[in-house]
């Protein structure tokens, strides 16, 4: 019963996915606002990614951004044509420089290297907690920045890759956001998570109850890591260039934050803050260039220029402040009648 | 050897700046239990007003600076700390991320991605030779407006009755509450004060600082991460730990720059790769000490946060 | 002076205090004893307003205080000297007592306030200038009650003041609620030593499971069995 109301819960974020992923390729919107749709779609496979371990450890992690940043050049390194490399990236490792990939094996390699990365660093840091822990995680974000940033031998160093093939198509990108999505589910589901659950609602009696908090809370951020490095590796294909700043700072403040709106506590929160913030920033983009009809009329003019970034970080400010438990106030998706009449029915038979 | 002991001062110039955003950033967290990640942006608010008023004189520009400053941070209080009073320190340092994006994005549609430069006294970055050392008139100043605020600091601390409350609160909140401290009084002043000190850095990093002439949207957003993670690494609970913190993170980063080769094909072979170690020194300290570097065994608050 | 009526307050579902009615004339000393988790603790916590009650009022001097923050609470005229003293040890004995100045509605005669106090407690003048953290406990209840006295309140509010003290220094510290009590200062008194409040105070209420039990007299404290049942609840 429980199990079987427990899958439902899965129903909403495959839906919200899928229905994006049909929406972005049909005629029903015009055809510009694909990369918009795929953007979102590679949003909300990061946030979910950040959402295993954020979530169901209760422990904030600001580095995980290291592990897309990871997937995303490894995923680009490797997909540059071998011909170009000479040109683009000239200081490459040799065995980098000599070989290249297809696109799903690049996506795998990111996947893999992510994990890796974030099993290694895992392994000491997961001892900690709190504040100690998100600074830590913010510094491995620090080391990965600078060197992906400077070493020129594993990647474009301060330059810009470019030439990556752009593969990530609408039915990749919802494709990769569902698979992320039935990843999470299925581990926030299994005996690893609901442990790690435990751990998250009351340390000292998950410890009481024989639960290991340091190797449940590895095994999420190696996961987590994983598909940390596949979301980079689509973020990659979409994109079609890298540079190290694309994947620091502002793409860590842009996932938290959209976690942290939508409510850190449910798989179902981190997929409707990614959409719900994608949306508006997509909706004032179109505004400032004077393609949204009522705007216009109401203003007599398009929105004024950075209104984007002033609305979108205005927006999550006000949420962050006023809602500090997010838009579903973590919890999961839920059919409302359907759940309803179950507890009812529970709740005469018990 | 000058060039050994003009290295140093620069370092100790620049701990004293950091040390000085680590007061700031320690004396908000002492009675709020709040990180304000967006202290950076307070400066950058007031580098902007020094630069914007270049042409006006010298002492107008700066008080400009510092009324930008102290109302931006009294805006921030009112608008957003105090809402965020019973939200979970995770939550909160989150906030104040998005405040620091709102405030950069507000600064980059407002004055654009390319830096404007900041004029205050110029006389000042001229060097003075004191014994075949050469060594600037801000690096001087620097050290010493850092000295005179922290022995005004102590004395606002110790000596007057908004200092004792402000001590008591930090200490222990819900305790100096039931004996009349007023909280919000309490919280202001801290507010104000961090305030006053972000003004000062404003004022003197653009001189002290050769790469921050410019000052843009992310102006301080470097110094204020390695700041932060100096102060937790000296332990955050504590003004005097959080101080040391942010100083040797200030000097340790001086001298590594002063001494690192520019250039190097390997990580760790040459200052671009500075901010690497110092992360991983801070990681390491990190896992010997949760608590903090100077911090004598107090597990409980960190845990807590 | 001050009246609890209907008082009712729940952590979460659980109600830690239910329907609670007690007053305090002015001038009086009155007791409130009962076992560990009997809702002492969280009544006075409601009346400094550190905890919001969910039902019930509170009245200091005939105005309702239900809902203002401790610090206004304060203001009014109420203190607390809270369970386990809660001394700054950080902060040196005179510091601690200025602390107790913040509650105070006017900063006129602060220096009168801490000479009586001083008088008081001599061993909290002799160490003024040193670190609470280096006395004894007696001495820290001593402070504690110290600091509380400096805002001048009208109503004293005390938290098992003998917690963990040796009976001589017990002896010190209810002789001093006398003395304070002779200042003209009403006092309500959470204690666990039950026989020595009832003898002491004027009225005595017995709290068990969040509620009033029953009230005794001064007379009641030698009489042994009236005390069994007081705790124990056989009726």
């Amino acid at each position: 019963m429980t199990d079987r109301r427990g899958s439902l819960e899965l129903i909403g974020p495959v839906l919200a996915l899928a229905l994006a992923g049909i929406v972005g390729s049909t005629g029903f919107v015009d055809p510009a606002l694909e990369n918009e749709f795929k953007g979102a779609l590679v949003s909300v496979a990061i946030v979910v990614a950040l959402y295993v371990f954020v979530g169901n450890s209760g422990v904030v992690s600001f580095g995980h951004v290291s592990f897309v940043a990871v997937g995303a050049f490894a995923a680009g390194v490797m997909t540059v044509p071998v011909a170009l490399k000479p040109t683009i990236t000239p200081g490459l490792f040799a065995f980098l420089g000599e070989h290249s990939v297809g696109n799903l094996a690049s996506l795998a390699l990111a996947a893999v290297l992510g994990g890796l990365f974030a099993l290694v660093v895992g392994i000491p840091l997961m001892r900690l907690s709190g504040l100690a822990a998100g600074i830590a995680t913010f510094a491995v974000l620090g080391v990965t920045y600078n060197i992906l940033n400077n070493w020129e031998k594993i990647g474009p160093g301060p330059l810009t890759l470019t030439t990556i093939p752009e593969t990530t198509g609408l039915l990749q990108a919802t494709i990769g956001a569902i698979a992320v999505v039935a990843v999470a589910f299925a581990y926030q589901r299994s005996r690893y998570g609901r442990k790690l659950r435990a751990s998250r609602e009351d340390p000292a009696a998950a410890r009481a109850a024989g639960i290991d908090i340091h190797r449940e809370r590895l095994w999420a951020f190696a996961l987590s890591g994983a598909l940390s490095g596949l979301a980079g590796g689509l973020l990659v294909h979409l994109a079609g260039t890298l540079q190290a700043r694309d994947v620091y700072l502002d793409l860590t403040f842009l996932t938290l934050a959209m976690l942290v709106v939508g409510g850190v506590g449910s798989l179902w929160g981190a997929v409707v803050g990614a959409l719900a913030v994608s949306a508006l920033d997509s909706f004032l983009l179109r505004a400032e260039s004077g393609e949204v009809g009522f705007v216009d009329d109401l203003l007599g003019k398009p929105l004024w220029g950075g209104s984007r970034l002033v609305g979108v970080a205005l927006f999550m400010a006000v949420v962050l402040v006023f809602l500090p438990q997010g838009l579903t106030r973590g919890r999961e998706f839920h059919l409302p009648r359907l759940g309803r009449r179950r507890a009812v029915a529970q709740e005469s038979s018990a | 050897m000058t060039d050994d002991v003009q290295t140093l001062v620069d370092a100790v110039a620049l701990g004293s700046i950091y040390a000085l955003m680590a007061v700031g950033i320690g004396l908000v967290f002492g009675v709020l239990r709040l990180v304000n990640f967006a202290y950076g942006q307070l400066i950058m608010a007031g580098a902007y007003a020094l630069a914007l008023t270049n042409d006006q004189p010298v002492l107008l520009s700066i008080a400009l600076c510092f009324a930008v400053v102290l109302a931006l941070s009294l805006a921030l209080e009112l608008a957003a700390f105090r809402p965020l009073r019973r939200a979970s320190p995770t939550t909160m340092l989150v906030a104040t991320f998005a405040i620091s994006y709102l405030l950069q994005s507000i600064a980059l549609v407002k004055f654009g991605a390319i830096g404007k430069i900041v004029v205050v006294v110029p006389k000042l970055s001229e060097p003075v030779t004191i014994g075949g050392v050469h060594i600037r008139w801000i690096t001087i100043m620097t050290i010493i407006v850092a000295v005179l605020v922290f022995a005004a600091l102590m004395v606002l601390l110790t000596k007057t009755t908004i200092g004792l409350h402000m001590r008591a609160a930090s200490i222990d909140p819900a305790t100096a509450r039931l004996l009349g401290v007023r909280a919000n009084a309490v919280i202001t002043a801290a507010v104000l004060v961090s305030g006053v000190i972000a003004a000062i850095v404003a004022v003197i990093l653009p001189m002290a600082v050769p790469e921050r002439l410019l000052v843009g949207p992310d102006f301080a957003l470097r110094e204020t991460i390695i700041v932060l993670v100096g102060v937790v690494v000296g332990g955050i609970d504590r003004l005097l730990s959080a101080t040391l913190g942010g100083f040797t993170m200030g000097v340790a980063v001086g001298l590594l720059s002063g001494y690192l080769p520019s250039s190097g094909a390997w990580p760790f072979t040459s200052s671009v790769y500075l901010d690497s170690a110092v992360f991983m020194l801070v990681i390491i300290v990190l896992l010997i000490r949760p608590e903090g570097l100077f911090v004598r065994g107090r597990h409980a608050a960190l845990e807590r946060v | 002076m001050l009246e609890v009526s209907g008082l009712e307050v729940r952590y979460g579902t659980v109600p830690a205090v239910r329907d609670l009615d007690l007053s305090v004339g002015r001038g009086e000393i009155v007791g409130l004893i009962g076992p560990n988790g009997a809702g002492k603790s969280t009544t006075l916590h409601a009346i400094m307003g550190a905890v919001r009650p969910s039902a019930g009022d509170i009245r200091l001097a005939g105005s309702s205080i239900r809902g203002r923050a401790p610090e206004q609470v304060v203001r009014a005229g109420v203190a607390l000297v809270p369970e386990g003293r809660r001394i700054f040890t950080e902060l040196t004995v005179e510091e601690n007592l200025r602390l107790g100045l913040a509650g105070r509605r006017s900063k006129d005669g602060s220096a009168e306030a801490l000479e009586r106090v001083y008088e008081l407690f001599p061993v909290v003048h002799e160490s003024r200038s040193r670190h609470a953290g280096l006395l004894s406990g007696g001495q820290q209840q001593q402070l504690a009650i110290g600091r509380a006295l400096v805002g001048e309140p009208d109503v004293l509010l005390l938290d098992e003041p003998s917690l963990g003290l040796a009976p001589t220094v017990v002896d010190t510290v209810f002789g001093a609620l006398l003395a304070i009590r002779a200042q003209g200062v009403t006092i309500l008194l959470v204690e666990q030593r039950a026989q020595r409040t009832v003898a002491l105070a004027d009225r005595t209420y017995v709290m068990s499971n969040g509620e009033l039990r029953m009230t005794l007299g001064p007379g009641d404290a030698g009489d042994s069995r009236r005390m069994v049942e007081a705790y124990f609840g056989s009726s």
